[in-house]
């Protein structure tokens, strides 16, 4: 027994644990650890976030916040121990209407709606708000989730699609069940016993070279092992785009950023955890830094690489036909600069995982959007061939771009390489915070020009891109803006150009629309401003200059399948009931309250831009008649396995619960890439489509049908039917291939795309998904404030494979897009927690409409597009646009909009 | 670290005046939990209160109510007397934090957390509330704005602690209300906070009244010039905008993230006017 401890009996649904635990420990660690009771989660160890809800005697509070000696005596109730009708009633809601996303936060949110629900059976909205006002979500935006609680009696639509019905269903996330009964294994779930604990020893200087004292002394003393650059064994530099890594995982002489790990910390986690590290030795010699793009590129300003001379990382540009001139001989032309902010993921699950060996491969169960290139990263650092490294994905706690990026993966594996042993490493919220990419921070300007009948003329627009201290993805922003920046919009003449400039501050990488929605705050201001000046009403604008089938974009790409002008068309109705409200309101307002109607468009490449980005997807059948999907394709929420399975079963004519998924793991699942760019259903997708339907063409051979209606599993293989004849194909005793398989396809898709030249002339993209929201939104004058009222998004997803899912992403990205306008912005060394970095609570997220538009793409499997970014790019500009609309203030320049800065425009526009 | 549980308030002195340097005392935990983590420092003594008879209690007296330094927020709301006498003590309490917080804190210990933005505290100050003390010497009662004396820093001895917040009955034609600033709707730390208690004469207008401003200074300032701009008023404009612009004058915030100076002050002004007008709603309905 530990010095300090004291035995502790905690009533946990009725049943009494006799522990032993130091009486301060925190009741989330002691639940968890001792007691296996997972479903309780660490989000953030300061009663920030609410992911650790459970109910003590029957009232919600934050395990984190409880120190064990005072749950003594009381009732503890948690998701996994509770076992009554309410709470099956719940988690079927939760299913049927799609609350759960990612699921972390999903517990949390039950025990809040469990508390309320024992009061107040059929509440309110008002009344879920009150109760769930301590719980962070940030996939859902909260909407399905309110639903969920509100609508709990309403009997649930069966969804158990005929064969070839699945696509168009809105079918129940078929891997839902772990997470709404607290079951899903994320990355600090999986403890096998006797796993070492590892702590990263990190940098406490923006920038610094540094010397490490007798670190195995210090170690040996303390019974823990200290493991530093030295002690890596392959190649100590990883990154995300070939060419350009630049990373190491463990640094080297140097640190470049706040938080920068210098070494690691390895031993028993009763150990490692109270580790005061502090006291490690390490000589720090602090040198001159930098945080912001501007100074980054000035010509004093500390140089970060020394082959990136300027600290530029990289530039991308568009150049068509002759924007200049086309300005200088425009009717109305209008100018601006624009700031945006780091923005932080802020998903609820820190960075997790655990490495073991198993014989002499490295196993790595963390969590990741993008497996084989943490496979193919981690191997390199540590000097191991590929197929030595396996990487399974833990369920992921959120991920919207940041889990793209290597974590915890080669730290933990060179940890388990050293000592043999299975190890895991859990980042604190503050370390997730100083470690992980954030959104760039850009510095924009633009120019747009129109005729006097409103169509654009031309357009210049420059941006420099905060990228931090390490490539990253920064790269991708400085290609994807220039392509994007016109906005989905004839634009004739145009010069976009862009810079990723590095600076002290966090890397920053990928984070849902790769700078996207940065550009489309310029570029859709400025429309804004343009549609005045010609005296056209702003929709109309938009749907004057929007890009149409056979149009040729900026890169002189020929579109096809543009489904823009159905999405504005089919947002004009609440467009002119909005503008009617809000006149109305505004007319007879004697307070400080106003409001505003505003409106933006988006479109979205789907895939890497202008470089390969295959998928390959691989189906078998056992001799049993067993369906086997592997699908490789990481689902971080947005319903990746649940989409791929709906394709697949279609295109194979298989009902789709006669699908098993298996994967996503290396080891087992061909490389479906990365969850980004928006990819999985249109790339991966297309590859499903592709292999169900090798996979029907197997089967139909063996039978002498002309065609078939549909196909279903039976005892030692499959029913084939067409019309009112059936066939039986035998697999049962028919000889299998290598995996065990009777049958077994595999297929793969690429998009058909072209390297961009140097004027960025190209086909970067196969397929673009489109949509427009309008954002109503009421002001509060006297203290700047801006309550977003609803908004409407009408989305082109080129056919919605599973509309339920869609909309669960037009509501999260909505949630998102809300925070990058309104609240969120990440200072370096500032706000590395979620009570100083705000995200929108159930209570700021307003109304939502969707709507989904069907035009389909010829590319697309079965016609879909990408939806996961396009989302949230035009949420901020809308609301901007709706602020204006409501104040007057055209000078809106910098997000987000917080308070005093509304407030100071106001008082400068007065 | 030690882990004390004691019995009696005598036990939570003697042990307080035996710790170390770094003593503290638990009640929700909701402030020492999270400093202990982000700061990483491990406490020599933590002395919880949570056991000890009536430490938990919302008692009615002759002239007031007494609040057990262990009662969560969540019970001043449940409790509906104190609602209805004290309306913005109560707000003020559950204002902090989350929902979850508010099953766990205390004001009491929101004002031994010295926080300039506490919430409770500017509304306990307009509300004239009482802190009685106990320690190795015996109890002693001092007006709340005594206790807090700049970020994290208390008036308490060695040995002391806060047994209760007195709340006094307000009397007849009596209101209060507390009006906080935070960029989000829920769950976030006071930009701006303030506070106002005021009572009217028989004829409606106000013949007393206190102010007091959160987050506006290195402690919550009681702006006595302010409440002088509106008692003998009816809360007519030229009072209301008097009071703003005294609010905003007797202000010092200091600039960061959350707000600019400009910004605070004049924000202080608004709220001081907004606050005051439900107050004097109330009290008008008293």
């Amino acid at each position: 027994m530990k010095d300090g401890t004291a035995p502790v009996t905690l009533r946990v649904a009725g049943r009494e644990h006799a522990i032993t635990s130091a009486p301060g420990r925190r009741l989330s660690e002691v639940l968890r650890e001792e007691l296996g009771l997972r479903s309780v989660k660490i989000g953030c160890d300061a009663g920030d976030c609410g992911a650790c809800t459970i109910l003590v005697d029957g009232v919600q509070h934050c395990a984190c916040l409880m120190p064990v000696a005072q749950a003594a005596g009381a009732e503890i109730e948690t998701l996994e121990t509770l076992d009554d009708p309410l709470v099956a009633q719940l988690k079927a809601s939760f299913l049927d209407h799609g609350a759960a996303q990612c699921g972390i936060c999903t517990p949390g949110v039950m025990m809040a709606a469990v508390e309320l629900l024992r009061e107040t059976p059929a509440p309110s909205e008002a009344q879920v708000h009150e109760a769930l006002g301590g719980v962070l979500c940030r996939c859902t935006g909260y909407r399905k989730i309110i639903e969920a609680i509100c609508a709990l009696d309403t009997p649930a639509v069966e969804t158990r699609p005929e064969a070839g019905q699945a696509v168009g269903a809105p079918v129940r996330r078929v891997d839902g069940r772990a997470k709404v009964d607290g079951t899903e294994v994320y990355g600090a779930d999986h403890v096998p016993l006797g796993t070492l604990l590892v702590r990263a020893v990190r940098s406490p200087h923006f920038h610094a070279d540094f010397e490490l004292g007798d670190v195995s002394t210090w170690g040996a003393r303390r019974d823990v092992i200290v493991l530093t650059a030295r002690d890596v064994p392959g190649e100590n530099r990883f990154g995300t785009i070939p060419g350009l890594e630049d990373q190491p995982a463990i640094a080297e002489a140097r640190v470049r950023y706040l938080g920068e790990p210098v070494a690691l910390v390895v031993g028993a986690p009763d150990v490692v955890e109270p580790l005061d590290l502090g006291t490690f030795p390490v000589e720090w010699h602090p040198l001159g830094h930098s945080l912001t793009e501007a100074e980054g590129a000035a010509d004093d300003a500390p140089q970060l690489h020394d082959h990136r001379p300027g600290n530029t990382l990289i530039r991308g540009r568009v150049i068509s036909g002759r924007p200049e001139e086309a300005l200088a001989g425009s009717r109305h032309v209008a100018r601006g600069r624009f700031e945006t902010s780091y923005v932080e993921h802020a998903y609820i699950e820190p960075e997790a995982g655990i490495a073991w060996l198993d014989d002499d491969t490295l196993v790595i169960q963390a969590c990741t959007q993008a497996p084989v290139l943490d496979r193919d990263e981690t191997a390199k650092v540590l000097g191991l061939p590929k197929d030595k490294v396996r990487i399974i994905p833990a369920a992921s706690g959120g991920g919207f771009g940041a889990k793209l990026d290597l974590s915890v993966q080669p730290l933990i594996g060179l940890a388990t390489l050293a000592t043999g042993q299975p190890c895991r490493m859990v980042w604190s919220r503050s370390e997730s915070m100083l470690a992980s990419t954030k959104r760039h921070p850009g510095t924009m300007e633009a120019e747009i020009g129109c005729g006097a009948d409103g169509r654009i003329t031309g357009m210049t627009f420059h941006g420099d891109f905060n990228t931090g201290a390490y490539a990253s993805w920064g790269p991708t922003v400085a290609m994807r803006v220039p392509v994007h920046a016109s906005g989905p919009y004839r634009t004739a003449n145009f010069r976009a150009t862009a810079r990723a400039v590095h600076s002290n501050g966090p890397s920053s990488g990928a984070f849902r629309g790769f700078g996207v929605p940065q550009a489309a705050i310029a570029q859709e201001s400025l429309y804004d401003d343009l549609a005045r000046a010609a005296g056209i009403d702003r929709l109309a604008f938009r749907r004057l200059n929007a890009l149409r089938d056979g149009d040729r974009t900026t890169c002189g790409q020929e579109l096809h399948g543009v489904g823009l002008g159905a999405c504005l068309d089919a947002l004009a109705e609440h467009w002119h009931r909005a503008t009617h409200e809000a006149a109305e309101f505004n007319a007879g307002a004697t307070g400080a309250l106003r409001r505003g109607i505003g409106i933006a468009s988006c479109w979205y490449g789907c895939g890497n831009t202008g470089l390969p980005n295959p998928s390959t997807i691989r189906i078998g059948i056992t001799p049993a008649g067993q369906v086997m999907l592997h699908q490789g394709a990481t689902d971080i929420g947005q319903g990746a396995n649940t989409v791929i399975t709906q394709i697949a079963a279609d295109a194979a004519g298989l009902p789709l619960d006669a699908l098993t998924l298996v994967g996503p793991d290396t080891a087992l699942t061909p490389d479906c890439g990365k969850t980004s760019a928006s990819r999985q259903t249109y790339v991966t997708g297309k590859a499903a489509e592709a292999a169900g339907r090798a996979l029907r063409a197997e089967i139909m051979r063996r039978t002498n049908l002309p065609d078939c209606d549909a196909i279903e599993p039976v005892e030692g293989g499959l029913r084939v039917r067409h019309g009112a004849q059936v066939q039986d194909v035998a697999l049962s005793g028919t000889q299998t291939d290598e995996l065990g398989y009777a049958i077994r396809v595999e297929e793969t898709y690429d998009p058909p795309t072209t390297a961009l030249d140097a004027d960025g002339q190209g086909t970067p993209y196969a397929v673009y998904g489109y949509g427009a929201q309008i954002a109503e939104v009421e002001v509060d004058l006297d203290l700047g404030t801006t309550r977003v009222l609803h908004m409407i998004a009408a989305h082109d997803v080129g056919r919605a494979i599973n509309p339920q899912l869609c909309v669960g992403q037009i509501e999260g990205g909505i949630a998102q897009g809300l925070g990058l306008a309104l609240m969120e912005e990440f200072l370096p060394g500032r706000t590395e927690n979620l009570h100083d970095y705000l995200i929108p609570t159930i209570g700021d997220m307003p109304k939502v409409t969707s709507i989904l538009i069907e035009t389909p793409d010829p590319e697309g499997p079965m016609g879909a597009k990408g939806l996961g970014e396009h989302v949230l790019i035009p949420t901020a500009p809308a609301i901007l646009n709706a602020i204006r609309d409501a104040t007057g203030v055209a000078a809106l320049n910098k997000v987000p909009v917080l308070p005093h800065r509304l407030r100071a425009a106001i008082r400068g526009h007065a | 670290m030690r882990y004390e549980r004691p019995a009696t308030i005598e036990d939570v002195t003697a042990l307080l005046a035996s710790g170390g340097e770094k003593s503290f005392v638990l009640a929700g935990g909701t402030d020492l939990l999270v400093r202990m983590k982000n700061d990483a420092f491990e406490a020599d003594l933590i002395v919880d209160i949570k056991a000890i008879e009536g430490m938990s209690d919302v008692t009615r007296t002759a002239d007031g109510f007494e609040i057990g330094a262990a009662v969560p927020c969540a019970a001043l709301g449940e409790n509906a007397e104190l609602s209805r006498v004290w309306p913005g003590v109560v707000e003020a309490a559950n204002l902090i934090g989350s929902t979850q917080i508010q099953g766990r804190c205390t004001i009491s210990g929101n004002l031994c957390n010295a926080s300039p933005a506490a919430d409770s505290v500017p509304a306990m100050v307009a509300a004239g509330a009482l802190a009685r003390i106990a320690g190795p010497d015996g109890r002693r009662t001092v007006p709340v704005q005594d206790i807090p004396q700049g970020p994290g820093k208390t008036s308490l001895r060695k040995g002391e602690f806060i047994e209760a917040i007195v709340l006094p009955d307000p009397g007849p034609r009596s209101g209060d209300a507390y009006l906080r600033f935070i960029p989000r709707t829920e769950m976030d730390i006071a930009v701006v906070g303030v506070g106002v208690q005021l009572t009217l004469a028989e004829d409606g207008s106000i013949a007393s009244a206190r102010v007091a401003l959160g987050a506006v200074g290195p402690k919550v300032i009681e702006a006595t010039e302010a409440a002088e701009t509106i008692i003998g008023t009816r809360l007519d404009q030229p009072a209301l905008d008097a009071l703003a612009a005294v609010c905003s004058e007797v202000s010092t915030p200091i600039a960061d993230k959350r707000g600019t100076v400009d910004f605070r002050k004049q924000v202080v002004g608004v709220l001081a006017a907004r606050a005051a007008k439900i107050a004097y709603q109330r009290a008008g309905e008293d």
